[in-house]
Parts: structure tokens; sequence; C-alpha cells
């Protein structure tokens, strides 16, 4: 993505940069909830009518999680394009996520090199155990 | 929400979040989606399957993707689908070079996933209309 430096001490993005791709990974979210969503759907409908009212509660705060992680990507894009052209460092802030394809992710969208992981068994929280 | 049913659409872009959003928001509406990375994957696929409809990042990192869509336009003349073209600051000049190679329409990122695939269904659906009638106008009609 444009608007990124491999600087002297580290992985440098522009503010609009950084915000796009925080914006792409919330609405990565938003869609996996979307799909968590239409499981549980698809499993209440399998289920004996005085047992789906257990799981409708749950289905509704999938689908509030969904339109909260929706809202929150809108914004998050929308605030790219009224971030002013500044850079700043951005590694220490990757290091922060456990999750290696996520941070893989978004190393290379905001510039870095690839590491090619992906969200497998072996990608995620690595580091903590 | 226009609904898909089983149609393939093929996902061609660089970014790997973009392409796992459009896949499970294309996948959950009852679409099959393809995703490739580059423009050479995507040609390739085409030699199998005719989908329904592609959707091609112009900033692909490998790839002038105005020779993606010239080469798809030559090779499958007779299989006519949609294209939607995606990028980052797609100009005036860039939308109108897009549709001049064939693609169908254009959307600038960042979009919303769901306004992706809205704007996806509906060129399917365009596509799948019978033509509009041809009206005669060669001769001057007077209405009364």
């Amino acid at each position: 993505m444009d608007g990124a430096d491999l600087g002297d001490s580290g992985l440098k993005a522009t503010m609009a940069t950084t915000l796009e791709v925080l914006g792409w990974e919330i609405e990565l979210a938003a869609a996996r909830s979307i799909y968590l969503d239409s499981v549980i759907g698809r499993m209440i409908s399998l289920l004996p009518e005085e047992r789906k009212a257990e799981f409708v509660e749950s289905m509704h705060t999938v689908d509030l999680l969904s339109q909260q992680l929706t809202g929150l990507s809108a914004f998050a894009q929308r605030m790219s394009g009224e971030a002013p052209d500044v850079n700043a460092f951005v590694h220490k802030a990757l290091d922060q996520i456990s999750l290696g394809a996520l941070a893989d992710r978004m190393s290379v969208a905001l510039g870095g090199a690839e590491k090619g992981l992906n969200d497998g068994d072996g990608a995620g929280d690595l580091d903590l155990f | 929400m226009l609904e898909g049913r089983g149609q393939k659409v093929i996902v061609v872009d660089n970014d790997r979040t973009v392409l796992e959003l459009l896949q499970i928001r294309l996948e959950v509406v009852g679409y099959h989606a393809y995703i490739v990375r580059t423009g050479a994957q995507a040609l390739d696929l085409l030699k199998h399957m005719r989908p329904a409809a592609m959707i091609l990042d112009a900033n692909l990192a490998e790839t002038d993707p105005y020779d993606v869509l010239r080469t798809i336009r030559q090779r499958h003349n007779d299989q006519h689908f949609p294209i939607l073209m995606t990028g980052r600051g797609l100009t005036v000049d860039d939308v109108r070079r897009a549709l001049g190679h064939g693609a169908q329409n254009c959307m600038v990122k960042p979009f919303s996933g769901s306004d992706a695939v809205e704007r996806i269904g509906r060129l399917i659906e365009a596509a799948h209309q019978p033509a509009p009638r041809q009206v005669e106008v060669s001769r001057p009609v007077a209405y009364v």
C-alpha cells in the first residue's frame, strides 16, 4: 500500500494508510461475524422448537457485533481520507498483535515484508506458549 | 441484498484481507468465490471455468490490470461476464480507461464488503436480463 516507509528505526506509515489498513481488518472481522451469524442461524433451524429460544439471543448478540464492526470499519475508512499527511512508526504497535497471521497481513499492507502466515492452526498466539 | 445461486465469482486482489472478506461476504449470500492474488492466476483460472462475474483490483503488484482486461476480452469475447474494477484513488480517467477495456463498473477503495457484493449482484442480474428491444427510430412518428 502507498504511504509506507522502512525508516532506520523500523516500519513507518502515514496515518491515512494506517487507518485504512485498520478499516480493512475491522471489515474482515465484520465479515467473519456475519459468517458466524449465518452458521448459528443454520444450527437454530435444526433444533427442536423448545430449544430455539436459547440460541436466538446469541444470534442477536452476534448480529449486534457484526453491525458494530461494520460501523467501526466505515468510521476508520472514512477517517483515513481525513487524516493529516504525517508518518508514524507502526512496528511497535504491530509487535503488540499476538495473532501471527493478522500481524503479517497488516505489516504487508503497511509496506513491510510478507512472511506468508495464514490463519491456520500454526499462525496464532505462538508467543503465548 | 441480492442473493447468489451458486454462481462463480472470481476475486483478484493483492491484499489478503480484502480477498478473505470478499470471499466470506460472497459465500454467505450464496456465491462460490474463487480468490487469486495475481492477474496471471486469474487468467489461468479462466481457462478452466466460466464465472458469472469478476472483481479485479486496479493496483495489482505484478500485473497491469488493463492487460488482464484486454486479454479477457480477447480470449473470452464469446463468454461475456461483468467485471467490477476496484482500486485506491481511481480517477475519472482510470474509470474511463477501465470501461474502455471491458470493465462494467468501478468502485473506489476503501469500500464496504456489503456494498461490493450488492454491486456485483446487480451486475450479474443485469447481465442475465434480455437486451431491451430496439425501437424503430428511422421513420418519423407523430403522436396526436
